[in-house]
């Protein structure tokens, strides 16, 4: 069975936490309601830094659910996570929004850009929660920007840039703030196969270059191409590319 | 083992704080705008009333105090009856006897006509009135002399008059010249004097004023106070006016009638105030729609902006940030409607006195009143909406639908 292997790997790597990007130790995710919703079921998952890790599973498996869980967006009924080794389950809502401004960038469908602001500004939001000064802020969203290839786009408001490039912009705040790992919930999910192509080139690329992805999608030509794949069904991990031999 | 990382928190400081509020007002002009309407015109009514009550009340306190509210008009009342109640001749003797009593000034009204000249038709009196009055009569009334001098000892014998401010104006005499004369009851009589407008006594306005003696030497008039002034210590005012009927008829204490004459420039001051009170109402009325307008724009916008609250929640916005961004936002709203109401307010109360001729008079309790209640509608009205979107949950939030 492939949990009994993932937990078997999760019990090889206890003393190494430390150097996991990201450890759940079975995370079971539960909505209260008749009947309840067993979003997530014992999922136990570890990353290394520098590991690109996509996640596939059909609409409704958990995918989003367990993006939340991993970004301490939503706290699971039962189980742990562990952020660069450090147990969230402890944290107060202000610990987990530090542990989110500083480790953690996330990655929307919808982009979630602020309408009223320019490319640079809206990536200056994604260092506003770390107690940085607006100039630096701001220098380094502009270095960021030029990194995702838009340099010539520093001051154009969301309005008048394409979908690609938005979610370029996105992509960029994830990453202003150098955090451990970033999530992406179906980034491409609103982009032609043309700019797909694009932002999936610039997630390799950011990974060759050290950054820890964890990226969920729909797209079966997308997934083909991952280095780890990670199945979801029904809220439990059904197959994890890293133990596909073991199995 | 590893512990919690040291020093995870999420900070904005209250520059960003500011800087974030205000975006979105920022990006959402017009509606903005149309949201401080109500508290813009609810201060600018608050500070308008209060600047123009002010400004209208500054004068007529001015006057009230330069008048004195302690002068009591004695008249001869109505009796039932005769028709021929009169004041007796030794009045004025009587009532000085009264302590606190520090003036007494009576006039005779003789019945006559006043003219420019001897040949002007006899119908047309102009509604002046012949006064024979004491010499102390200006004392009395805190009268002032516009031109000219008032009657004394020697005037009084002359056909010299002194004419009241309307008098003066419908005779057409605008300045005393020494040589002007006018005709009463078929006597050239010399102008001595102009006085000032009387607004305790507004009938001298529309008077002729000689001395008795004069009227009696040319006019045949005895002596027979019609009307007497009295100005008593103000802490006994209300004793000197009890006791006055019957000091000056103790026979027939109902043929006297006593006034106060600053009561009727009191009256008006509270029937302004009335207004006052009214628009003040008025005003808080507005306030409160203005509130509720607020209110009802920050709920929409936190529903709205739902996938913004769950966007900087990831971001590593704490709860707090999140409720303190949607306060301020509120507090900027109606902080910005109050300043405009009070810059409008002021415009209104400045142009309105300078076209009424008062005094501008803003008081700084308006001002300062003006913003700060805007201050408190604004921290009220966001209260709930800010809440509101700090308890929603991220994953939530972050749903699209
Ligand atoms: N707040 C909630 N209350 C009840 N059930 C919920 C709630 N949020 C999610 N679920 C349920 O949990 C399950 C997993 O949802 P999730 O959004 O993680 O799916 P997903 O894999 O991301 O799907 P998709 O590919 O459509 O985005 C679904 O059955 C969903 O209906
Ligand atoms: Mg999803």
């Amino acid at each position: 069975m492939t949990n009994t292997t993932s937990t078997d790997r999760h019990l090889a790597l206890e003393n190494s936490r430390v150097q996991l990007a990201l450890s759940l130790e079975e995370v079971t995710k539960s909505y209260q309601g008749t009947p309840p919703v067993h979003a997530l079921s014992e999922v136990s998952l570890s990353v290394e830094h520098g590991e690109f890790l996509g996640i596939v599973g059909a609409s409704g498996s958990g995918k989003s659910t367990l993006l939340h869980v991993i970004g301490t967006l939503s706290r699971p009924t039962t189980g742990s996570v562990y952020i660069n080794g450090w147990p969230t389950d402890g944290m107060s809502d202000a610990e987990l929004s530090g542990l989110r401004a500083k480790h953690v960038g996330f990655v929307f469908q919808e982009f979630f850009l602020l309408s009223g602001l320019s490319a640079v500004e809206n990536v200056a939001n994604g260092l506003l929660y770390s107690g940085i000064g607006i100039t630096e802020r701001l220098d380094r969203s502009k270095q960021m920007l030029e990194r995702v290839g838009l340099g010539h786009r520093l001051t154009h408001k969301p309005s008048e840039m394409s979908g690609g490039e938005q979610q370029r912009v996105a992509v960029a705040r994830a990453l202003v703030h150098e955090p451990s790992f970033v999530l992406a919930d179906e980034p491409t999910g609103n982009l032609d196969s043309v700019s797909t192509d694009a932002l999936m080139r610039l997630f390799y690329e950011l990974n060759t270059e050290g950054t820890t992805i964890i990226l969920i999608t729909h797209d079966r030509e997308v997934a083909e191409q991952f280095p780890r794949r990670v199945e979801l069904k029904d809220g439990r991990i059904e197959f994890d590319s890293a133990y596909a031999g073991a199995s | 083992m590893s512990g919690k990382p040291v020093k995870l928190r999420s900070r904005l400081s209250f520059g960003d704080t500011l800087r974030v509020a205000v975006t979105g007002p920022r990006s959402r002009k017009l509606r903005s705008a149309l949201s401080t309407l109500g508290i813009t015109i609810g201060i600018a009514a608050l500070v308008g009333v209060l600047g123009l009550s002010s400004s209208g009340s500054a004068d007529l306190i001015r006057e009230l105090d330069a008048l004195g509210t302690n002068l009591l008009t004695i008249e001869k009342g109505e009796s039932f009856g005769s028709n021929d109640a009169k004041l007796p001749t030794d009045s004025v003797r009587r009532i000085a006897r009264i302590k606190p009593v520090y003036e007494v000034a009576s006039v005779s009204k003789i019945p006559g006509g006043v003219y420019r000249n001897d040949r002007v038709d006899l119908g047309r009196t102009q509604g002046l009135t012949i006064f024979a009055a004491d010499l102390n009569l200006l004392e009395a009334q805190r009268g002032i002399v516009a031109d000219g001098i008032f009657l004394n000892e020697q005037l009084a014998e002359f056909p010299a008059v002194v004419l009241g401010s309307v008098a003066a104006e419908r005779l057409g005499v605008r300045e005393v010249t020494g040589n002007q004369s006018i005709w009463i009851e078929n006597n050239w009589f010399v102008v001595v004097g102009v006085l000032e407008a009387l607004p305790l006594a507004a009938d001298l306005d529309r008077g002729a004023i000689i001395g008795h003696a004069a009227a009696a030497r040319f006019l045949d008039e005895e002596y027979e106070p019609d009307v007497i002034y009295v100005r008593a210590f103000p802490e006994h005012i209300l004793d000197v006016r009890s006791v006055m009927s019957a000091t000056v008829n103790p026979e027939k204490p109902e043929e006297v009638e006593v006034s106060r004459a600053s009561d009727v420039l009191e009256a008006r001051a509270a029937a302004q105030s009335t207004f006052t009170n009214l628009f003040l109402g008025l005003g808080i009325v507005a306030l409160i729609v203005g509130g509720i307008g607020i209110a009802n724009v920050m709920v929409i916008a936190v529903i709205e902006r739902r996938n913004e609250i769950g966007l900087r929640r990831a971001l590593g916005a704490t709860r707090f940030h999140i409720a303190v961004q949607f306060l301020v936002e509120s507090l900027f709203l109606s902080g910005a409607g109050g300043v405009a109401g009070v810059f409008l307010g002021i415009v209104v109360t400045v142009v309105y006195a300078l076209i009424q001729g008062w005094t501008v008079v803003v008081p700084s309790y308006a001002i300062i009143g003006g913003i700060l209640s805007s201050f408190v509608i604004g921290g009220v009205a966001g209260l709930y909406p800010s809440l509101r979107a700090a308890g929603m949950s991220p994953t939530e939030a972050l749903r699209t639908r």
